[in-house]
């Protein structure tokens, strides 16, 4: 199949959009064992936040970019401190409940100031793809994979090579024992959650040169995100990161392949990562690459 | 009259990953006998508890109640067989009401049908039952109330009468005592004595030998999986075998 | 007037949906996130055996609770092998493909048009036009009548009892002799029943149907009116869904608060701006309103309303709400 190389790189380039996605769900999930529904919403907000700057306001990309991010940075801290931080220690329902008004009070804000209408990052302007070796990819693209490579392993190395890392997977590990050791739980818990959301808002900016930006458009990646978590098991960030790949891969290979002369439309792109969920939570809940087992 | 073995346990092995928790556990019971079980913090008390419960499942071995084997059959097959469980944490419903705690229990061997609309004359009859069995441990004016409310030891008196009314015959206990001020530890007492008399079958688990040593015919040790005494109290008391378990060898 | 009775039909609708939800929900502490999806399937099934087949009214109705009914099997076969966290994912996964079924199989739904077109319902023994809206509300309510009055036995009976007993202690539970498997698949069943029933009345009341009636924005609500009438309160469920579908109502008529003041104060509104302090504390106030009750920020502000007022009473409640789960 001619097409196979490119479905692969397609696949790298949804497989690093979802890893920066998720990468941020799995530390704040394996840290607070809070699963943060609004975490699709920071990728929307980072988007739209950038599109006000760089399109509506005519400010360069790169400063643009830094604006929009920074504006992530307060938002995250403040969600965190009023729609996470008072639920974490009680119920798990709880933060799952507040996450879920803290995405639509996102959706809807977004709708009252930009409203609901679609908007796109490149209008007036046509990326062009390049050509190597008969793929087509566009240099937004090969900016996603490359900063994906790039951030994934900056936080390998934070995670597993510097005394931060130690105290976040000491934290994830056993909460007691960490701060008994002196490591201070509130600042690791503000610092993942924000960096998390700082990521998806990249992820979030990125993705509008691919797609257009639409205040519901949150929803569908938070659900991505969950199921990369799934697929590596969850808290377990590198496999998330891997679940997130084999999602990339899992999806463009639906719609690229023809199965017998039939081939998915398009549009169930999406719903194939949520059946992908299911079918991985009926069969091996644990995910993947996790060994314990999460049964009711 | 011979008394009929009630619980039988053979080889039985459960481990987790690479932990061998119970190792190899033999153990007889004869209805209406009272048995306490005494051990280590570890030594897989709980767990013995939970595969006779079937919430583990044991890699090795049999249980048979009262003569039928057990193992194929899960946990509220086994309850319905006359298997009664008290938890170390407390298994009562702090949500619900004290009077409806009892009800529960006394609905699992009724007909749906009879409990079905919530007026119905069964309905009433469990609640004067209910009543009754609360009366028992002195909780009847806490019909009402929340079991949350509950003190310890009244939450405790409140699932073994509640493991009562449900028709249990073999009696699983769980450190009774835990959580119990030591006022209603002779309440708690007493209503061991009370399932004695009844000539039920009571399984106890312990760290306060005393308190067992009063009704228990037979005691029971276990450590690290294995049982490694099981005689009369005063026996077991004495044995250089469980003061080295719990202290350590002295002449080290 | 006929606006109010269309407020008091929606109502009805609603305490169908959110009362089957309060079942698995409040009672059973099961976070069926699919609810929603399946009341979309319910509508969907009478939608199409209406307007392609020609069913009639029970006909249809029955379908739709049937059909939703086996949905259940699904959320059961889910909830074996899952606990808490990865139940709730699982049924948002389920209710996303569901939703991604109602859009992209086009053949069968017609995608994002919808199908329009729906009649309303006719009896062949009865001579009543249902196009006459009060005639459609006493339907309405014999529908939620009955309905609730089979989930006041099961708010009340010995499978409540069960039903809440799981929820805190799952082995306790089963410690005496219940059988919490089969309890859980019979609440999804019965919930996802009258899930089935609401849509089936909701496709017959408003006559089209597209798939954004059915969104997350759906789920939020009906999940905000167990929260505020509390999780597993039979009535307080019907206090919450009067209250929060009345709620945002005021909104749309925001145009005429300035009319009122003019009447209120007797002069014209310029001036009553101009009142020192009251006027500073009315101009904002009403300038709001107004820009809240334009027809494109509408919606989104009552979506806004509703994850707020959930927020805030998860807030107040927060110990209390959802009692911790235990295990041995």
């Amino acid at each position: 199949m001619e097409i196979l190389p490119q479905l692969l790189v397609n696949s790298l380039i949804s497989g690093s959009i979802y890893a920066l996605a998720s990468a941020g769900l799995a530390l704040v999930y394996g840290l607070l064992r809070v699963l943060n529904f609004a975490h699709g919403h920071f990728m929307m907000v980072g988007a739209y936040a950038f599109y006000f700057l760089a399109v509506e306001q005519a400010y360069g990309l790169p400063a643009s970019a830094a604006f929009a991010l920074l504006v992530i940075v307060l938002l995250a801290a403040l969600s965190f401190k009023i729609f996470v931080e008072p639920f974490a220690s009680l119920s798990f329902f709880l933060p799952f409940v507040t996450t879920l008004s803290l995405a639509t009070i996102f959706e809807s804000s977004v709708s009252i100031i930009f409203d609901v209408n679609v908007k796109s990052l490149t209008s007036g302007f046509e990326i062009n793809s390049l050509s190597f070796a008969g793929i087509f990819i566009t240099p937004v693209q090969i900016v996603i994979i490359l900063s994906a490579l790039v951030l994934l392993g900056l936080i390998a190395f934070i995670i597993h090579s510097t005394s931060l890392g130690r105290r976040i997977r000491a934290l994830s590990q056993d909460d007691y024992a960490g701060q008994a050791l002196g490591v201070s739980k509130k600042k690791i818990n503000y610092l993942v959650f924000i960096s998390g959301a700082v990521l998806a808002a990249y992820a979030g900016i990125l993705i509008g040169y691919e797609t257009n930006l639409q205040p519901t458009m949150g929803n569908a990646y938070t659900i991505k995100a969950f199921a990369a978590m799934i697929l590596g098991g969850l808290g377990n960030l590198w496999g998330t990161i891997a679940g997130a790949y084999v999602l990339g891969l899992v999806e463009n290979l639906s719609i690229g392949i023809d199965f017998w002369g039939y081939s998915l439309p398009a549009g169930y792109k999406d719903a194939f990562a949520f059946v992908m969920i299911l079918l991985v939570l009926l069969f091996k809940p644990r995910g993947l690459f996790n060994k314990e087992a999460r049964e009711a | 009259m011979t008394t009929e073995t009630i619980l039988s346990v053979e080889s039985l092995s459960f481990a987790v990953g690479d932990l061998q928790i119970l190792n190899d556990v033999h153990l007889h019971v004869l209805e209406g006998e009272t048995v306490g079980i005494i051990g280590p913090n570890g030594s897989g008390k709980t767990t013995l508890f939970n595969c006779l419960s079937g919430f583990n499942s044991p890699q090795k071995g049999s249980i048979a109640l009262k003569g039928r084997d057990i193992s194929p059959y899960e946990p509220h097959k086994r309850a319905i067989a006359g298997l009664g469980r008290v938890f170390q944490n407390f298994g009562i419903f702090r949500e619900m009401t004290v009077g409806e705690n009892i009800i529960l229990a006394l609905e699992s061997r009724q007909p749906i049908r009879s409990t079905f609309f919530p007026w119905s004359k069964q309905n009433r009859k469990n609640v004067a039952t209910a009543r009754e069995y609360l009366k028992q441990v002195g909780l009847e004016d806490k019909f009402g109330d929340k079991a949350g409310s509950l003190s310890g030891g009244q939450m405790r008196l409140l699932e073994i009468i509640r493991t009562l009314a449900f028709g249990a015959e073999l009696f699983l206990l769980d450190e009774p005592t835990a959580g119990v001020a030591p006022k209603l530890k002779n309440n708690v007492a007493s209503l061991i004595v009370k399932l004695q008399e009844l000539g039920k079958t009571v399984l106890i688990i312990e760290h306060d030998l005393n308190f067992i040593q009063k009704f228990c015919t037979r005691i029971i040790v276990l450590d690290q999986g294995r049982v490694v005494l099981d005689d009369a109290p005063e026996k077991v008391r004495e044995s250089r075998l469980l003061q080295e378990i719990y202290f350590g060898n002295a002449s080290e | 007037m006929e606006y109010f009775i269309h407020l008091i039909i929606i109502i009805g609708i609603y305490l169908i949906l959110a009362q089957s939800f309060n079942l698995t929900l409040g009672l059973g502490l099961l976070f069926n996130l699919a609810h929603v999806s399946v009341y979309a399937v319910g509508a969907y099934v009478t939608a199409l055996l209406a307007t392609e087949l020609g069913m009639g009214f029970f006909g249809c109705l029955v379908c739709s609770v049937l059909i939703c009914g086996l949905f259940a099997i699904i959320l059961g076969a889910i909830s074996i092998k899952l606990k808490e966290d990865y139940f709730a994912i699982g049924t948002l996964a389920f209710s996303s493909v569901i939703s991604a079924l109602l859009i992209n199989w086009k053949s069968l739904t017609h995608g994002v048009l919808g199908i329009p077109g729906i009649p309303r319902p006719e009896f062949s023994f009865l001579k009543v036009d249902f196009y006459d809206n009060i005639n459609f509300l006493v339907l309405t309510y014999v529908l939620v009548a009955i309905t609730f009055f089979m989930l006041y036995l099961f708010f009340n009976n010995f499978f409540a009892r069960t039903l809440r007993a799981q929820s805190e202690f799952r082995q306790a539970t089963k410690a005496l002799g219940k059988n919490t498997r089969l309890t859980r698949n019979m609440s999804f069943f019965i919930a996802s029943c009258f899930a089935g029933l609401a849509g089936s009345l909701y496709a017959y009341y408003i006559n089209y149907i597209d798939p954004s009636s059915f969104s997350l924005t759906e789920m939020i609500f009906v999940l905000t009116v167990v929260v505020v009438g509390k999780p597993g309160s039979f009535w307080g469920c019907v206090f919450g869904t009067v209250f929060l579908v009345l709620l945002p109502e005021p909104l749309r008529f925001t145009r005429d608060v300035p009319l009122a003041l003019e009447w209120l104060f007797g002069m014209p509104y310029p001036q009553i701006s101009a009142i020192p302090v009251l006027g500073w504390l009315i101009t904002p106030v009403v300038s709001f309103l107004l820009y809240a009750s334009r027809p494109s920020v509408l919606g989104p502000m009552r979506q806004m309303l509703y994850a707020v007022i959930l927020f805030i009473v998860v807030y107040f409640r927060r110990e209390a709400l959802f009692p911790v789960q235990r295990r041995v």
